[in-house]
């Protein structure tokens, strides 16, 4: 037994306590108590419910107790008793009822505030890179004046960038830093279907006066409003109405906002007037930031080449590194213990994309297809410059994504020299780090190979 | 022991300290019992649940000091079933406790009372104030229904008194309607916030005597203090939510009713409300009417009018008419003052000429 951690000892105590009283005292005076601390100068702290069990002990049990504790150690100077706090102790699990489902609580008594607001979203478990540092200080910026400095703040990525951890962060601590001010998260998504059951239901004005209480308004992936016509004018109203009293919007979306289809031009000129920061792709170093971090959170400590291995070799999204960091710890707290390297890549090759044995035909057409051209013609001895880019690009997949040798490539290809082969890999992996939309490119190409 | 006491007496007294032995039978058999003290002090009687206890005197003959518990539930039963003047007997020989009364006589086990807790009191009541009994006993059954029954937050099934520049103000909320109430006090010096559990007020309230008492409290424990004996409770430890905050300070619409008219109309429309106990409620400042309505799809639909002085803007508002009702309970006005200060915002409601209350109720979505 370890007799500096309260619970063991406090599991001690109580079963030498249960052989020296009857069941029934013990049940009623033991049940709610516990060891609350042992402070430095070794006395054991017992939390107990209310001053009924503190006068007891002292009167009833205190010599038991002393006696148990000091047997374990005689290190143990006193014991002290000290009423806890009623969320400290257990409370019996009730049913909620569902009738008051449809009365609305008086705000600031209500468990689930009615700001959206998920509170595992915070600046704490927000890892940052550079991939998100400007990202991250044009929030913490907004945060310092909100309404002021950027408004309103427009955050776009792809999906799995980490856009609605930050927007939500904002949120809670914008909560936390001006109490008693009133923040909103919705989806875009919700804000039509609000508007249309508000036109539905008659009560247009209603819906208008809600959003427009609001200090801080966030909307997650406003591109969903593409096409919606009357709800678009609808926002473009409400932002009008924030944007005038100097009350803090936060948008989020996949795209800028110059590339969101279907929207009034008023409305899109608006979400890029204040500041437009994007998170791109996290690199490397990030990525494993955040797999220490999440692992971290969940008790699990990695080592350097899982966390490594994890950020590096398995490609993918945050949210779906994130998956893999769950996967990964509930194989170690089934297993106990932290996992090695060869239990990662056997608990993650479900995440691992299906390396098939592809054939170059099939890469040839996916690429001719996706650039338009004649499969043919990548045969060909041609040089126009329309059919030597998709061909180079070929090479390097075939290279980069499928091991296959550099001659296997050049026969394969119309029987081209491997040297040919080498330098059109190498050309693509120089242009693709500065050309973005090359890199892009070849990401589509990628999934439609998958 | 032997004593002797009036009938009267006795089953009002066992009436009183039955209610805070513990009805569980699963724990200890002493604090389902009520322990007999007969002493120097006069005769006692005790009991508690672990939340609250009390300590009861009364008054009687004794004609051999001693202490003995019984099980509360056979001594309500007997109490209760005591009839005509005179007076009972309780004589204890060994493990057995004979009470005889003019008719009959009947012979209880006793249970052993080593296990019998003691009564905690404050221990540095520091904060002390004398009120009178009744105040405290009508406060107590008013507010405390108010508080939510859930115990999932402690704090909000708790009654929040606070006691500051000669008044105390009580406040109970289950986060859909909230009540304050004020009461006088009559020295002002002390002053502090404590929040006690709502059942344990209750059980107090009823135990309560008129005439004045001395309440105290510390961190932990609050105890009241009469010429009849002693009640204590243990306190609610936990951080009330600043309720003055949500009280809404703008208003727009106001109407003033007699609380006859609206109690009777309000009790005529709630036979028509629906499962979610809905009735609607109409401010028109124009026709200066008030009005109700409730409609249930299987009963039917009813609409109320009452005159009322009506200002501000017209308003439409639903509420459960639960929390409504409750407001009776609450003052005794003879009119009632209604402020709303917009569509989902809680309603004020007041007694006109009685400061002391202050109801908050939430609507319901339209």
């Amino acid at each position: 037994m370890d007799k500096t951690n309260p619970k063991e000892l406090w599991e001690h105590v109580l079963t030498q306590v249960e052989l020296s009283i009857s069941s029934a005292n013990f049940n009623t005076w033991f049940r709610n108590s516990f060891i609350a601390k042992i402070g430095e100068d070794n006395v054991v702290y017992i939390g107990v419910p209310s001053q009924f069990f503190k006068d007891w002990y002292l009167k009833k049990f205190h010599t038991l107790l002393l006696k148990i504790i000091r047997d374990v150690s005689y290190e143990f100077r006193n014991i002290e008793y000290l009423i806890v706090k009623d969320e400290q102790r257990k409370t019996p699990k009730e049913t909620k009822n569902v009738r008051g489902a449809l009365e609305l609580p008086l705000e600031e008594f209500y468990i689930n505030k009615s700001d959206n607001l998920n509170p595992r979203y915070t600046f704490d478990t927000f890892v940052i890179g550079s991939f998100n540092n400007l990202a991250y200080s044009a929030a913490q910026a907004a945060l310092g004046r909100p309404g002021i400095t950027y408004n309103p703040l427009f955050i776009y990525g792809d999906t799995g960038r980490g856009k609605t951890h930050l927007i939500q962060a904002i949120g809670n601590q914008f909560k936390k830093q001006y109490q008693g001010r009133k923040v909103f998260y919705l989806t875009s998504e919700k804000f039509v279907v609000d508007y249309t059951d508000s036109v539905q239901a008659g009560t247009a004005n209603r819906f208008k006066d809600k959003y427009r209480q609001y200090d801080l308004l966030i909307m997650d992936d406003v591109q969903f409003l593409s096409k919606k016509d009357k709800t678009q004018e609808e926002l473009f109203h409400l932002f009008n109405a924030l944007y005038d009293t100097n009350k803090q919007i936060i948008f989020s979306s996949d795209r800028p906002p110059a590339a969101i289809p279907d929207i009034a031009e008023r409305l899109k000129s608006r979400l890029a007037s204040g500041m437009a920061v994007d998170i791109s792709e996290p690199d490397p170093e990030s990525r494993m930031a955040i797999v220490q971090k999440k692992a971290a959170l969940h008790g699990v400590m990695l080592s350097t080449d899982v966390i490594e291995y994890i950020a590096t070799t398995l490609s993918g999204s945050i949210r779906e590194l994130e998956g893999m960091v769950n996967s990964l710890v509930c194989n170690a707290q089934v297993k106990g213990g932290a996992p090695d390297i060869a239990e990662v890549r056997q608990s993650l090759r479900s995440f691992t994309r299906p390396q098939k044995n592809i054939s170059v035909k099939n890469v040839v057409d996916k690429v001719a297809e996706f650039y338009g051209i004649d499969e043919e013609s990548i045969y060909e001895k041609t040089r126009r410059r329309e059919v030597v880019r998709p061909r180079q690009i070929i090479m390097y997949l075939l290279r980069e994504d499928f091991n296959i040798s550099y001659p296997t490539i050049g026969t394969k290809l119309g029987g081209r020299d491997h040297t040919t082969v080498i330098h059109s890999c190498e050309k693509i992996k120089r242009e693709v780090v500065v050309d973005s939309e090359l890199s892009n490119e070849i990401q589509n190409i990628r999934t439609l190979l998958v | 022991m032997n004593i002797s006491i009036e009938k009267k007496e006795f089953s009002e007294a066992v009436h009183i300290v039955a209610r805070f032995a513990e009805r569980k039978s699963a724990t200890l058999p002493a604090l389902s019992s009520i322990l007999i003290i007969a002493g120097d002090d006069g005769i006692k009687l005790r009991a508690t649940n672990l939340e609250t206890g009390i300590d009861l005197k009364l008054p009687g003959k004794i004609l051999a000091d001693g202490v003995v518990a019984i099980p509360a539930v056979i001594l309500q039963q007997i109490a209760g079933s005591l009839a005509h003047e005179g007076k009972v007997t309780l004589e204890h020989i060994g493990d057995i406790v004979t009470v005889t009364s003019d008719t009959g006589k009947s012979s209880i086990k006793t249970v052993p009372y080593d296990d019998f807790p003691t009564i905690p009191f404050p221990e540095n009541p520091k904060n002390r104030v004398v009120i009178a009994g009744v105040l405290l006993k009508n406060l107590f059954t008013a507010i405390a229904s108010c508080a939510s029954p859930s115990t999932v937050r402690p704090e909000l099934s708790s009654v929040y008194l606070s006691i500051e520049g000669g008044v105390l103000t009580a406040v109970a909320t289950d986060s859909f309607r909230l009540a304050e109430k004020k009461v006088p006090l009559s020295n002002n010096g002390s002053q502090g916030t404590f929040l006690i559990p709502a059942k344990n007020a209750l059980d107090i309230a009823q135990a309560l005597p008129d005439n004045d008492i001395v309440m105290s409290f510390d961190e932990h424990q609050c105890a009241f203090v009469g010429d009849h004996g002693l009640l204590v409770s243990r306190l609610t430890n936990a951080v009330y939510p600043d309720y003055r905050q949500i009280i809404p300070k703008e208003s727009v619409a106001e109407a003033i009713v007699l609380r006859k008219d609206f109690e009777t109309a309000l009790k005529r429309t709630t036979i028509f409300s629906d499962s979610f106990q809905k009735v609607r409620m109409q401010f028109d400042p124009k026709k200066n009417t008030f009005s109700f309505f409730a409609r249930n799809a299987d009963v039917g639909e009813s609409s109320e009018m009452l005159p009322a002085r009506v200002s501000g803007s017209a308003l439409d508002l639903s509420f459960n008419h639960r929390y409504l009702s409750a407001v009776f309970a609450l003052t005794a006005a003879e009119s009632l003052s209604l402020t709303a200060s917009g569509i989902g915002r809680p309603l004020i409601i007041k007694g006109v000429g009685d400061t002391s209350l202050l109801y908050l109720v939430s609507p319901m979505n339209q």
